[in-house]
């Protein structure tokens, strides 16, 4: 009755199939989304960038500006350069940037790692005191400490971002000198702007992280575990904390993609390089080119993200694995609203997903 | 059944009257109100002309006369702040309306009819929601052009995408629930179903959600005026305000933090009536 | 009030009370209860919800909800007073001396660990034993308990067994370091008649060999008569009897154990006679009522047919999807065929997965059927739709099993009871809200309540409500799927009083959908046994319930707890 290899590649490709597809297709429907917006704009999208570079000085030569259409990838109808810019981006040539010059490619590339350093230590710094504060307050048994602890995320979540930045810099740059409070080059430079992201992001992961605990600790099996005579602290790590793991992975998986996009605010108040900040430059001045590149690649490391975060369901939660050798499970009482059916291990990711989204 | 005995005073309150007089809510309560009367009667409250200034009483730290200072222009902080009010907490208004009618309509639609419009649908949220929210304003703002409202636009449209998948999936709970079923089977036909059993049981939780995210959308609105696309100087808009004091972090805070701090008080006072409505504790 | 003989009581409980302090007051949940548990009996504690017995069986552990604790008493288990230890002796008696079955199957394993794991946990907390050891020794366990191929099933996951299995899971978790107590409550009520038999004979084979205490909490009286030693009945908190099950079902001496005991399914035998109520009620609630059953009755006499309801070859097969594995064909019923004679009740028992549920939803065109023929009243109604169907459906009705989830909590009872003379136009505001009134009069409701929410009212009062809104549109056939499963027993017995009361004085035919046999006895006239999607056997209720002749009816039958006694 084991089932064959070729029962067990089949059931990969019928589990891993639609995923990929729907990668590929929220891509490809970004970059077309992006690209219908950005061409309905009034008005010629070179002739609008060209004047905000140059000036009075800007060309109206026809022949020129035909030469430079074609530099920016530009030219063309509008349905070859949505099909033309497509291809090369598969390529990895993402244009050239009308404001700059440089390859878009190349200004990601230089860009990506400022905002992925932040952006890591950043959702370190915010998930590890996250989960501290969660284990101490569920933990402890003090009613005071729980209650004070409490009062921190919503804190969090409604600072604003340039706030709690100009508050740091003066506090700890300008006052007490020990970060700098610009640039990028020095590494002491990321710690700053990772305070500041992890406060909202901290706080964010905390609300559904603490929430999917305190569904987990009032689960009847807690009970059982109690009964069994099990602490306190090995019912929080092997019973409850792996059950709480659903929705806070689904929330972290939003979460970085949320931080790919470039905090803007952070890099301007901290002025480093950094996606956020091509992507506002890109606005200010119209380059078509940038912002479609940056979209791509964001819309990229979401998908990417989401991915690892639908497959690693599979690997938390054993309901949601794909059944090899179609063994039948087991119903429950007559007209029990609580299925055993593997539909119930379905619809609690969905549910998982929606309540990440609310809470976010 | 086991007897209730009667609570003391306190206690005999019904639940919902007793968390709605506790402090937190009390203040939060007063801010709001300060907000909304800041929106409605910049004039009444302001104490100078947020768009004139004395230059000789530039850069001054608050005091007496200027209760939050004054800016490098010479300009009552206080009072921009004031008329700022308008400018920031419509637009984030707006842009919850806009997410709210095109997120719940979508997700209402999406979830009634089901099948292969379901779908359809739901893919292209599946797009809105992965483009992530400052990046769609973005768009939106560098699209029409800037200012606030295509700033409400952008961070509606960013938000919309929550509301129908929230408003989807209550539909479809509700559409599913025995008591539909039941109501059918009662000989009600499906605008009945729609009106009288659907929108009562889904909607609760979409609002609960729109005033959560209120507080969201001024946040996304004050950093993106922060960033410079919202409105123009010499408008007072908040986040505009926090911007312009950036230079002078150093020698006059106050211009840049005070403006701050109120956008963050507002946002704390905000969530906490929207978890109130939500029906938390 | 202390019991058993034996000197060295195992467990002795003294002037226990537990107060819940909650945002909505304080409640006495137990006041001042005393009992005794003598090594190595069986004790059964009795009661409805609210009685106060859960309650109890958490105290014993010390692991009272949130907001519960005990505010007096003593418990004392081997000569010390678990009320008096602190947190860590505790920890070292739960388990290894007192073992604890909870209720519900379903959630209360954990569903991310396997499902040896789970008792070898135990093992190696109180025994000390290594992985490799406990992991061997949890194979056992689990083959001790009855589950079959132990080995694999312990590298399974929860939702990989059955319910029956499950239980006998917790079952080993609780046996797992030989306790001397064992608490089980309300170890069974999700389960199917057939398996709860079999998982009760196996807790009591466990019980006896290793000479166990056990606390058996359960609201079914009749399971309690079967299997205890020693009965404790409990109401509002406190104990209103405690003996032998020969004393307390043969002289009861309490009022509420003598109503307990008549109203047990199990224990009584025959059909509820009708008691229609014109004979007691007052004129003017008499003549109100007559108004409504006057509409009734000229319907029904208007027709010819003496079977109300005639299906025929009936199929249904479903396609399950999985995850990602290939889709799955279920066939829910297989060929069935019956007749519902006018003004009769006909019963189809089954239990979980038998298709009898999906037979009456088939009944009522709620489903629509692969193969078959459905006939009301003589006309063929198997393809009807549209408007035609709804208009069909004011003659056919539906009771529901879960009288929460059937009535829309937004709406008011009022609101509930005329939907369906609004959803058809009959009479205006004033003559609607008339006839909500009469219709709650016909089902013995305050009409006070008319402003109620569902979630103002109880269990028994919702019902009502599901049965008056059933009513509003004077239909001739009701359809009830399991329509008092979610009640307390005493409310049952009174639902189901009404419903046969309801049938006289309406002329009402019933297709009565139930697992609970005991039940069916009460109120069946034709009873019909599903199993896996067929009928088994059919025929006049009470010839198939005193003399069954398929094998599987017999089982069924031997299954209904009390039988030890009646």
């Amino acid at each position: 009755m084991a089932p064959s290899p070729r029962d067990r590649l089949g059931t990969v490709v019928r589990y891993l199939g639609p995923k990929l597809v729907q990668f590929a297709f929220v891509i490809w429907a970004t970059y077309t989304v992006t690209f219908l917006l950005i061409h309905f704009l009034p008005g010629d999208p070179v002739l609008a960038a060209l004047s905000l570079k140059g000036g009075d000085a800007t060309t109206t030569d026809p022949a020129e500006l035909a030469a430079l259409r074609a530099q920016y990838g530009l030219d063309g109808s509008l349905w070859q350069q949505y099909i033309g810019h497509f291809l090369s981006a598969l390529r990895g040539d993402l244009g050239v940037s009308i404001a700059t010059g440089q390859p878009v490619a190349d200004m990601v590339a230089r860009a990506l790692p400022n905002t992925a350093a932040v952006a890591v230590l950043a959702l370190v710094l915010g998930v590890v005191t996250a989960v501290v504060i969660t284990f101490l307050a569920f933990v402890s048994p003090w009613r005071w400490l729980r209650q004070t602890l409490l009062q921190i995320p919503p804190l969090g979540v409604a600072t604003p971002a340039f706030l709690s930045g100009l508050v740091l810099v003066s506090v700890f740059s300008f006052g007490l000198g020990w970060f700098p409070s610009s640039g990028s080059r020095n590494p002491l430079g990321v710690v700053l702007p990772a305070i500041t992201l992890a406060l909202p992001v901290g706080a964010i992961f905390f609300q559904v992280f603490s929430a999917a605990v305190l569904e987990a600790m009032a689960g009847p099996y807690v009970f059982t575990a109690v009964a069994k005579g099990l602490s306190t602290r090995t019912i929080f790590l092997r019973h409850v904390l792996r059950n709480s793991l659903l929705p806070s992975v689904t929330i972290l998986g939003l979460l970085i993609g949320y931080l790919a996009g470039g905090t803007a605010v952070v890099e301007t108040v901290f002025s480093r390089d950094g996606i956020g900040r091509i992507t506002v430059d890109a606005v200010l001045a119209r380059d078509t080119n940038v912002i479609q590149g940056v979209v791509i690649v964001v819309a990229l490391v979401y998908s990417v993200v989401n991915l690892l975060v639908d497959l690693s369901y599979g690997v938390i939660d054993p309901r949601t694995r794909p059944a090899l050798g179609g063994r039948r499970t087991g119903t429950g009482r007559a007209g029990s609203p609580q299925a055993d059916s593997p539909q119930a291990g379905a619809t609690s990711v969905d549910a998982a997903r929606d309540k990440a989204v609310i809470e976010s | 059944m086991s007897t209730t005995e009667q609570p003391s005073l306190a206690r005999r309150l019904p639940p919902a009257l007793r968390t709605a007089l506790s402090p937190g809510v009390l203040l939060a309560g007063l801010i709001v109100l300060a907000a909304l009367a800041m929106t409605l009667l910049p004039g009444a409250i302001a104490t100078h002309d947020p768009y004139t200034g004395i230059a000789a009483d530039r850069l001054l730290a608050p005091n007496a006369t200027y209760l939050f200072g004054t800016d490098h222009l010479g300009r009552d902080l206080f009072s921009r702040v004031v008329h700022g009010a308008f400018l920031s907490l419509a637009s984030a208004g707006t842009a919850v309306l806009v997410g709210v009618i095109v997120g719940a309509l979508l997700g209402l639609i999406s979830g009634f009819v089901g099948g292969t419009l379901d779908f359809i649908v739901m893919r292209f949220i599946d797009v809105l929601i992965a483009v992530p929210s400052i990046l769609l304003a973005l768009i939106v703002v560098a699209t029409l052009g800037f200012g606030p409202w295509s700033v409400a636009l952008g961070v509606g449209l960013g938000a919309a995408g929550s509301f129908a998948r929230i408003m989807r999936s209550q539909v479809v709970r509700v559409r599913n629930a025995e008591y539909v079923e039941a109501a059918r089977t009662l000989g009600v036909r499906w605008p009945g179903i729609l009106f009288s059993h659907i929108l009562p049981n889904a909607g609760r939780p979409v609002i609960a959600l729109a005033a959560l995210e209120l507080g969201t959308a001024i946040l996304a609105v004050s950093a993106l005026s922060f960033l410079g696309f919202g409105a123009q100087p010499p408008e007072p808009e908040w986040g505009a305000l926090v911007s312009g004091g950036r230079d002078y972090v150093a020698t006059a805070w106050w211009l840049s933090i005070l403006p701050g701090v109120v956008v963050l008080a507002v946002v704390l006072a905000v969530n906490r009536l929207a978890r109130l409505i939500g029906g938390d504790r | 009030m202390t019991t058993t003989d034996s000197g060295a009581a195992l467990l002795r409980v003294t002037d226990l009370q537990i107060d819940y302090d909650t945002r909505s007051g304080l409640t006495h949940a137990v006041r001042g209860v005393d009992f005794t548990v003598a090594p190595g009996a069986i004790v059964a504690v009795v009661g409805e919800s609210g009685s106060g017995k859960s309650t109890i069986s958490q105290a014993l552990v010390r692991r009272l909800p949130d907001g519960g604790r005990i505010v007096s008493g003593t418990i004392e288990f081997a000569g010390r007073d678990l009320t008096a230890l602190p947190e860590r002796a505790l920890r070292r008696i739960r388990g290894a001396e007192i073992g604890f079955v909870p209720q519900d199957p379903s959630n209360s394993l954990n569903p991310l660990m396997k499902v040896g794991e789970q008792i070898a946990e135990s093992l190696r907390l109180h025994r000390g034993l290594g992985r490799a050891e406990a992991a061997t020794a949890a194979v056992r366990i689990l083959d001790e308990v009855g589950i079959p191929d132990a080995s694999s099933r312990a590298g399974q996951y929860p939702h990989e067994l059955s319910g029956g299995m499950r239980q006998r899971v917790l079952i080993g978790v609780a046996w797992s370091c030989s306790p001397r107590l064992v608490i089980a409550d309300e170890p069974t009520s999700a389960l199917d008649v057939t398996v709860q038999r079999h998982v009760l004979d196996r807790l009591e084979t466990l019980a006896r060999e290793q000479g166990t205490a056990v606390i058996l909490v359960t609201h079914d009286l009749a399971i309690a008569a079967d299997r205890a030693d020693h009965i404790l009945v409990m109401q509002a908190g406190r104990i209103v009897e405690q003996g032998t099950p020969a004393d307390v079902l043969g002289t009861p001496s309490h009022p509420y154990t003598r109503e307990l005991v008549a109203a047990a399914p199990g224990l009584t035998s025959g059909r509820l006679a009708p008691r229609p109520a014109t004979a007691t009620e007052d004129p003017a609630a008499a003549a109100a009522r007559a108004s409504i059953t006057l509409a009734f009755r000229a319907s029904a006499a208007a027709t010819s047919a003496a079977d109300i309801l005639v299906v025929d070859g009936l199929t249904k097969t479903y396609t399950l999807r999985q995850p990602a594995g290939g889709p799955q064909t279920l066939t829910a019923v297989d060929n069935v065929s019956f007749a519902v004679p006018r003004g009769s009740t006909f019963s189809v028992v089954g239990e979980s997965g038998s298709g009898k549920t999906t037979t009456a939803r088939i009944a009522a065109r709620i489903v629509a059927p692969d193969a078959g023929r459905i006939s009301f009243d003589g006309r063929d109604i198997s393809t009807v739709a549209g408007e035609e169907l709804r208009q069909l459906r004011r003659r056919i009705q539906v009771v529901y099993q879960n009288p929460f989830g059937s009535l829309d909590p937004t709406m008011s009872v009022e609101r509930l009871v005329s939907e369906p003379l609004r959803a058809f136009r009959i009479g205006n505001r004033a003559q609607r809200a008339g006839t909500v009134r009469e219709l709650l009069a016909a089902v013995r409701l305050d009409p006070a309540l008319v402003d109620r929410r569902p979630s103002q009212l109880s269990g028994g009062q919702r019902q009502r409500v599901a049965i008056a809104r059933a009513l509003a549109l004077g239909p001739e056939l009701l359809v009830l799927d399991e329509p008092v499963s979610a009640l307390d027993v005493s409310v049952q017995e009174q639902i189901l009083q009404l419903l046969v009361d309801l049938q006289v004085e309406f002329g009402l035919s019933y297709l009565f959908i139930s697992h609970d046999l005991g039940v069916i006895r009460q109120v069946s006239d034709r009873v019909a046994v599903m199993r896996t999607g067929r009928i088994i056997e059919q025929g006049e209720a009470a010839a198939v319930l005193s003399a069954p002749a398929e094998e599987y009816t017999r089982e069924l039958v031997a299954s209904i707890p009390g039988r030890r006694r009646s």
